[in-house]
């Protein structure tokens, strides 16, 4: 069954149609990613799916559950989760705190408890930041941990943005670009924590340039071009397929 | 004014890669440089100490003042400092706490100890039904927005002369426990010090808590925040209620110390001190708020004498201490013992 559904999904700015008519399933258990050339619509179709756009037209279930205009604090409550192309670190907190942020959903957050540092609080955060730091580890950013976020590389943010991701345990975690501007190290180093992450069962949905993380680490991929399908399928397939070849080489 | 920068982020900060891991234990010293418990102890240390200096009424009067400005303050920086939102109204909500207990008191004859939780109650409510509506803005549009709610209840109280005694203010009576009244400046101190301690406290403890991290995440990436499952729109509102309420209190314990209220109280200039005083003590750093509150209220005090230039030497004051410590007074010198402590 899937986990993820998308229906005929369209939306348009202005005069832009940035999705058209969209169809796809994402199977549990799946390393799904989503390709195409710059302006292709897959960012707005993370945004879509994770309730910051509304759709023009259109559904999109989580488990038969329509999700389409949610908002995004339920559809994390949902399970889903995800990570930014363009980096939305909190830059006024230290990078653990970042994660414990992503933490939010599992923890007491009763005002009056909070206000009054009630004993449940203090113990809940504590084994949060171990959790925390755990993750943070599964990254590689053991060695950052009460660091400021302000202080940190470039890469490091990126991996802090899954750390968050994943701390709330999510069923499907979104990843937009996650080796943008990584080196070639970083970025195998990227492709293990994903790896890792789906080997845990999480249903990974991937936005990515690197072809090479791409074709290596996706069980299934999709590609857009100009908002609609251009083609779906194995790594193989897509890779063999003539308009995808053309869509990112031109018209031979 | 308006414009808030992300607290703790500055260019000016030096990159500091420092690992805690579990396990270790914080050294005494690191206990005593934490907000909460050395912050704490210095200010209870402080408070405790500081009757030994003061000489006369007047000098009892400014303090009681620091402490009820700081009270606001400390209120005003959960919204301001931590959770990035702006407000120009805050003296309104200050005002509407004491009236209340001057209209529950001198015309209804209510207990000053009910009065104070009453209108604290009534101010929680009107600040959540402003706010949701006017924390969907952002920025300068907020800033207008919480100036026009602020502009309202001054007009509120001035005109509706019958309930709020109109532009001459009025009375309140004396509050009394057990027949006894409790009046002049060695009482107050420990009142006002008391509601002080336990401002401090609270803020401190939502800082460091699920609450205060979903606050500050709000502030430093409201998209990421939303998206790990923080509802921000009802974080927003319950800061700025809990900064309304924190207002309020400290208005009612201004009623009852002074006896009297005017609309003043609620003035846009009231409002702007406020705010200036959540910046000028640094912001996201709720001892910030109260070293704020205590230098910007002992300032004008302290260049009575040059008269007619005080105003000239206050605004170069403001200006220098921004210009050379943006971040505010105790972020900034927090940082440099931080740093002089690092080197050692």
């Amino acid at each position: 069954m899937s986990l993820l559904r998308v229906e005929n999904l369209s939306i348009q700015f202005g005069g832009v149609q940035a999705i058209q008519e969209l169809d796809f399933e994402i199977s549990e258990g799946t390393i799904h990613s989503i390709i195409g050339p710059n302006g292709a619509g897959k960012t707005t179709l993370f945004n879509l799916i994770t309730g910051l756009y509304r759709p023009s037209a259109g559904a999109i279930y989580l488990d038969d559950a329509q999700i389409a205009g949610k908002r995004p604090h339920d559809l994390a409550r949902m399970g889903l989760s995800r990570t930014f192309q363009n980096l939305r670190i909190m830059m006024n907190m230290t990078a653990i705190e970042n994660v414990m942020v992503g933490r939010h959903l599992h923890l007491n957050r009763n005002l009056l408890a909070c206000m009054l540092r009630l004993p449940m609080i203090t113990r809940a955060d504590k084994a949060a930041r171990k959790r925390c730091i755990e993750l943070m580890d599964l990254v590689g950013l053991g060695g950052a941990i009460d660091a400021d976020a302000s202080a940190l590389p470039y890469g490091a943010l990126k991996r802090l943005e899954i750390a968050r991701a994943l701390a709330s345990e999510p069923r499907l975690l979104l990843l937009d670009e996650p080796a943008a501007g990584l080196n070639a190290r970083e970025t195998k180093e990227i492709d293990d924590v994903i790896a890792t992450v789906a080997r845990a069962g999480v249903t990974v949905v991937l936005v990515e340039h690197d072809m090479k993380l791409v074709m290596g680490i996706s069980d299934h991929i999709l590609v857009l071009d100009h908002g609609r399908k251009l083609a779906e399928g194995t790594p193989d397939a897509v890779r063999n397929n003539p308009a995808v070849v053309a869509a990112y080489l031109g018209q031979v | 004014m308006a414009d808030i920068r992300p607290s703790g982020y500055s260019k000016h900060r030096k990159k500091q890669t420092y690992t805690r891991r579990l396990g270790t234990r914080a050294t005494p010293m690191q206990v005593l440089m934490s907000e909460r418990i050395g912050g704490m102890g210095a200010l209870i240390v402080i408070i405790a100490a500081l009757p030994l200096l003061l000489a006369n009424n007047y000098q009892y009067d400014v303090a009681i003042t620091i402490g009820i400005n700081a009270i606001v303050v400390v209120g005003l920086n959960l919204l301001i400092g931590y959770a990035g939102q702006i407000s120009l109204g805050h003296a309104g909500f200050f005002a509407l706490g004491a009236y209340a207990s001057a209209i529950l008191t001198a015309r209804y004859g209510l207990h000053g100890a009910l009065a104070m939780p009453l209108g604290a109650l009534g101010v929680g409510l009107l600040a959540y039904i402003i706010a949701r509506p006017i924390l969907r803005l952002s920025g300068h549009y907020l800033a207008m927005a919480t100036l026009g709610v602020g502009v309202i209840i001054n007009i509120v109280i001035s005109r509706e002369a019958w309930l709020t005694g109109g532009p001459d203010g009025m009375y309140v009576p004396p509050l009394e426990v057990w027949g006894v009244e409790l009046y002049g400046g060695p009482i107050w101190y420990w009142i006002v010090a008391a509601f002080l301690v336990l401002a401090v406290w609270i803020s401190l403890n939502i800082i460091d808590s699920p609450v205060g991290r979903a606050l500050r995440g709000l502030h430093g990436a409201e998209v990421a925040a939303e998206v790990a499952g923080v509802d921000t729109t009802r974080y927003k509102v319950m800061v700025f209620v809990i900064s309304a309420v924190m207002a309020s209190v400290a208005g009612s314990l201004a009623a009852h110390f002074s006896e009297f209220v005017t609309p003043e109280k609620a003035s846009f200039f009231h409002s702007i001190l406020f705010v200036t005083m959540v910046v000028f003590g640094g912001m996201a750093s709720t001892f910030g708020a109260v070293v704020g509150a205590a230098v910007l209220t002992l300032l004008p005090q302290l260049l009575a004498d040059f008269a007619s230039y005080e105003h000239m030497i206050l605004g170069l004051i403001m200006m220098a201490v921004m210009i050379f410590m943006p971040r505010g007074l105790v972020p900034t010198l927090t940082g440099l013992a931080r740093r002089r402590g690092a080197r050692r």
